[in-house]
């Protein structure tokens, strides 16, 4: 018995988390802060399998490397679409980003 | 003789139809003319009828005619007609009666803004009882007997305004589908047995005629009861009865129509028409007798304590109607047409007389009237002979007929005779009742003194019908048997003088009874009354079968019909509520779903995962 | 419980550490108010969350993951708070329905997620992952993943265009 179990559980834990702050904030960058969360609590899934999955391999690091890197594009985007928005409503709370409904 | 004017007999019907179309288009803009339209068309018919009667009398041969209407497999529907010397008959008593209310009715109604459209009901009331006489198959006849039910409605509740003429058309319409029912399960059944499902009356003479070999004995009783059920409804037989009485909610010359001539007659022609099927069946034959002979001696004590002038004659009616039932379960046919031949013109007569009446006092309670008989000669001595023809007085027409009737009862069995004749009493009494109630004494009410005689275009029918009334028993004496050969071919049979005797007895000893207690008073009626409260009670409340009916049939119908209306609004209607207010819940949740935020998207898309995960994988999560 | 049964380990031992800081950073970068704070204590998990990596032998991993998500996404994140005014956050609107749910869809998925690895049984590692891993990675990177590299490099520069497009403050735009 290997410690895979209780990474899986605490990525899990980790993702839920971040769901949880993704479905409820209203602050637009903290929703974006728990969308990383949820990013790394995959990562962690990535490198715990890497280690203790059935044929170890570093395939896993190579995934986690590029997830950061789309991480990292998507927080950039993200918070640029953050700045026009809030350039446009002087808000950042996502309960106002009712633009799909127009 | 050649059949000339047979041929045309179509033309009896089709006239006061033609009248009725007329009215119908027209009707608005006649007024008076209107009324000469139906008279006159009325006229025709009775003028052809007579005609046809006199080629008949002469020894013409049967006349018929049909073509086919519907065919279906081997079995055909025909149309036609059929001219007999019972049709014939029936159709001079339909015409004479109704071309007398018409013209009476343009009195009686003249004041009346509907008086087209009330002519145009009567014009085609009569095209559907001329129609049903002359029809020569089962299923036309059915035909034409529904829509006299239909004219009945219309003209019961002619003045709609009234609350009581509605229901009480609504009652009759009701009532007589009882028995229409049987009448239509009579044909259908007839349509199923008879060989060829043929439903022509000629057939269905050969097959019943022949000891009904083609079709056995519980069947043709059935139908045989059936048929009866048909006519019980429509000539008002107890227990469906109830209607004609609240049927004089009408105008008095539709009483005078439906009492005489064309709805309760039907019922008694029907039996008369099927009668072959009645003598292959005697358990038929006997139900028949006696219920007729209930139905007699049970409406003639309802009658004695009535109040109304228009429902004592209305139970009289009903009465008399078992009588004609009496004579055709004794096995009479000749007795019971000719009881129905005298009794269309002295009950037409009775009935206008009242009429006239009611129109000169504007009541019907005879506890009102009184000592119009020296105000209103004609009315009251015109009244007084339909009287006396309906209590069975020598020579006057009901004398001959009631005594056909009682000698074949008689002859077949003594306790219908003894029935018969105490009816035969009964109506002396209540007759004589009537009369002195309403004719003779002082006025009770001052309004009245100044009542006065009806115009001459009511009277006139009122002494031609008297007339009739008169002379119409002498087509058949117990000495001179013509019309029950001319209507059967067979020499009526007469039971020498007994019944005679008895029913003259019964008669006069009625009329004497009456007479000591309304008019001379030596029998004080008060205290006559007071020594039996219950019977009188009973009586006046007509044995409570209204009051039997309403609790048994109607409420319990009533109950049914708020269970089924509560099953229709909570059950049917909830469902479809429950679609509708489901669909609205739905699209309300869509809408506030579709916010735009997407959080709300996402916390949807999450659920859907869980579920999906769930149902997809769920067992193995255990 | 897991690993309860297990002797108590370094590597268990760090392993509980970091984990426990990673969810308090975590629910902690939940229920802050001010955002700042929650952007720190996010940095906070980020970090416990870089030393189970090492833990794991991703030393490199680790080593990527301080320098973009604590050295750049966390900055980048500072810096969207200071280019927007963040006034309404004391009177932040309750939405008890949406917590709910959200808590109820959030907790069905962990439960869901929790018996899976429950109720799975991973077979033992087939061997070892080599000592020098950066090497390896290396290697890997630039032989057998060259062109999702590549294109990563792409996708990268792409971001980087349209997030100066967007944020290109135009003449008629309002403040």
């Amino acid at each position: 018995m290997t410690l895979l179990g209780s990474y899986l559980t605490l990525a899990a834990v980790l993702f839920c988390l971040g769901l949880y702050g993704v479905l409820t904030k209203r602050n637009a960058i903290v929703v974006l802060l728990s969308l990383e969360l949820m990013l790394n609590a995959v990562n962690l899934n990535l490198i715990a399998f890497s280690k203790y999955g059935m044929i170890p391999s570093l395939t896993g690091h190579v995934f986690t490397l590029f997830t950061i890197s789309v991480a990292a594009a998507e927080a950039a985007v993200g918070v640029a679409i953050l700045i026009v928005f809030y350039r446009r409503r002087v808000t950042v709370n996502v309960d106002e980003f009712d633009e799909l409904r127009r | 003789m050649a059949t000339v004017f047979a041929a045309y007999a179509w033309l009896v019907p089709a006239l006061p139809l033609a009248a009725f179309a007329l009215l119908t288009a027209f009707g608005r803009s006649l007024r008076t003319t209107g009324a000469w339209v139906a008279i006159l068309a009325s006229l025709g018919s009775l003028a052809l009828a007579l005609l046809i009667a006199g080629e008949r009398l002469a020894g013409a041969e049967d006349y018929s005619q049909s073509f086919n209407w519907l065919a279906f497999g081997t079995a055909t529907l025909s149309v036609g007609i059929d001219v007999t010397n019972l049709t014939s008959l029936m159709m001079v008593v339909v015409t004479v009666v109704g071309f007398l209310v018409n013209v009476y009715s343009y009195g009686y109604m003249r004041d009346d803004e509907r008086m087209t459209v009330f002519y145009a009901y009567v014009s085609l009331f009569l095209a559907s009882m001329l129609g049903l006489v002359l029809a020569d198959n089962l299923l036309m006849l059915y035909i034409f007997w529904e829509l006299v039910g239909v004219c009945s409605f219309l003209l019961i509740g002619f003045w709609y305004h009234k609350p009581e003429a509605r229901d009480a058309a609504k009652k009759a319409f009701i009532v007589t589908r009882v028995g229409d029912l049987g009448l239509l399960i009579a044909v259908l059944l007839l349509f199923w047995y008879m060989p060829g499902h043929a439903l022509d009356f000629t057939s269905i003479g050969n097959v019943f005629g022949n000891d009904g070999g083609a079709i056995s004995a519980g069947i043709t009783t059935l139908i045989a009861l059936l048929i009866f059920l048909g006519a019980v409804g429509k000539s008002g037989q107890f227990p469906l009865h109830v209607w004609l009485p609240d049927a004089m909610e009408g105008p008095t010359p539709i009483s005078a129509l439906i009492h005489a001539a064309t709805m309760v007659a039907a019922g008694v022609f029907l039996v008369a028409r099927t009668f072959v099927i009645f003598e292959a069946s005697p358990a038929a034959m006997a139900t028949v007798a006696a219920i007729g002979a209930f139905t007699a001696i049970f409406a003639a004590t309802i009658a004695l304590a009535q109040n109304d002038i228009k429902r004592v004659l209305a139970y009289s009616t009903v009465s008399q109607l078992g009588y004609m039932m009496l004579g055709l379960g004794v096995g009479s046919v000749v007795a019971g047409m000719f009881h129905l031949f005298t009794h269309a013109f002295f009950k037409a007569l009775l009935f206008l007389a009242a009429g006239s009446v009611i129109h000169a006092v504007h009541t019907q309670d005879i506890r009102e009237m009184g000592g119009l008989g020296s105000r209103m000669k004609t009315t009251a001595w015109t009244f007084g002979i339909g009287a006396l023809a309906l209590a069975g007085i020598p020579p006057l027409a009901g004398f001959w007929s009631k005594d056909a009737i009682l000698a074949a009862a008689l002859e077949r069995n003594p306790l219908l005779f003894v029935v018969g004749a105490v009816t035969a009493f009964l109506t002396a009494l209540y007759m004589s009742r009537l009369f002195y109630m309403v004719f003779a004494g002082k006025p009770k009410d001052d309004s009245h003194a100044h009542a006065h005689e009806s115009p001459a275009v009511m009277t006139a029918p009122l002494v031609v019908l008297a007339a009739l009334s008169v002379i119409a028993g002498f087509v058949e004496t117990p000495w001179y048997g013509w019309f029950g050969e001319w209507l059967t071919g067979e020499a009526a049979h007469h039971a020498g003088y007994l019944a005679m005797i008895v029913a003259t007895a019964a008669g006069l000893l009625g009329l004497y009874l009456g007479w000591l207690i309304w008019q001379k008073g030596t029998i004080d009626r008060k205290a006559l009354a007071a020594r039996m409260p219950g019977l009188v009670r009973v009586l006046e409340r007509k044995y409570y079968i209204d009051e039997f009916y309403d609790l048994v049939f109607v409420r319990s119908l009533r109950r049914l019909g708020y269970v089924l209306r509560a099953i229709d609004g909570l059950v049917v209607d909830g469902a479809v509520r429950l679609v509708a207010v489901t669909a609205q819940a739905v699209g309300r949740l869509n809408t506030r779903m579709q916010s735009g935020q997407l959080q709300g998207y996402l916390l949807a898309a999450v659920f859907s995962v869980v579920i999906l995960v769930l149902a997809v994988a769920g067992r193995r999560l255990w | 419980m897991f690993g309860l049964n297990l002797d108590i380990t370094g590597e268990l031992a760090a392993f509980f550490i970091l984990a426990v800081c990673a969810i308090t950073g975590a629910v902690m970068a939940l229920n802050l108010t001010r955002v700042i704070h929650s952007v720190l204590s996010l940095a906070f998990t980020f970090i416990s969350l870089a030393g189970l990596y090492v833990l794991l032998g991703a030393e490199f991993a680790a080593f990527v993951q301080v320098l973009v998500y604590v050295g750049a996404v966390t900055i980048l994140m500072i810096f969207g708070i200071m280019m927007t005014r963040h006034d309404h956050e004391s009177q932040e609107r309750q939405r008890p329905l949406t917590e709910a749910l959200a808590g109820i869809g959030c907790l069905a998925l962990f439960g869901i997620l929790f018996f899976t690895i429950r109720g799975t049984d991973f077979p033992a590692p087939a061997g070892a992952l080599p000592e020098d891993n950066v090497g390896e990675l290396g290697r890997l990177i630039f032989s057998g993943f060259a062109i999702p590299f590549e294109l990563m490099s792409v996708l990268l520069t792409v971001a980087f265009v349209g997030a100066v497009m967007l944020a290109r403050r135009e003449e008629d735009d309002l403040p």
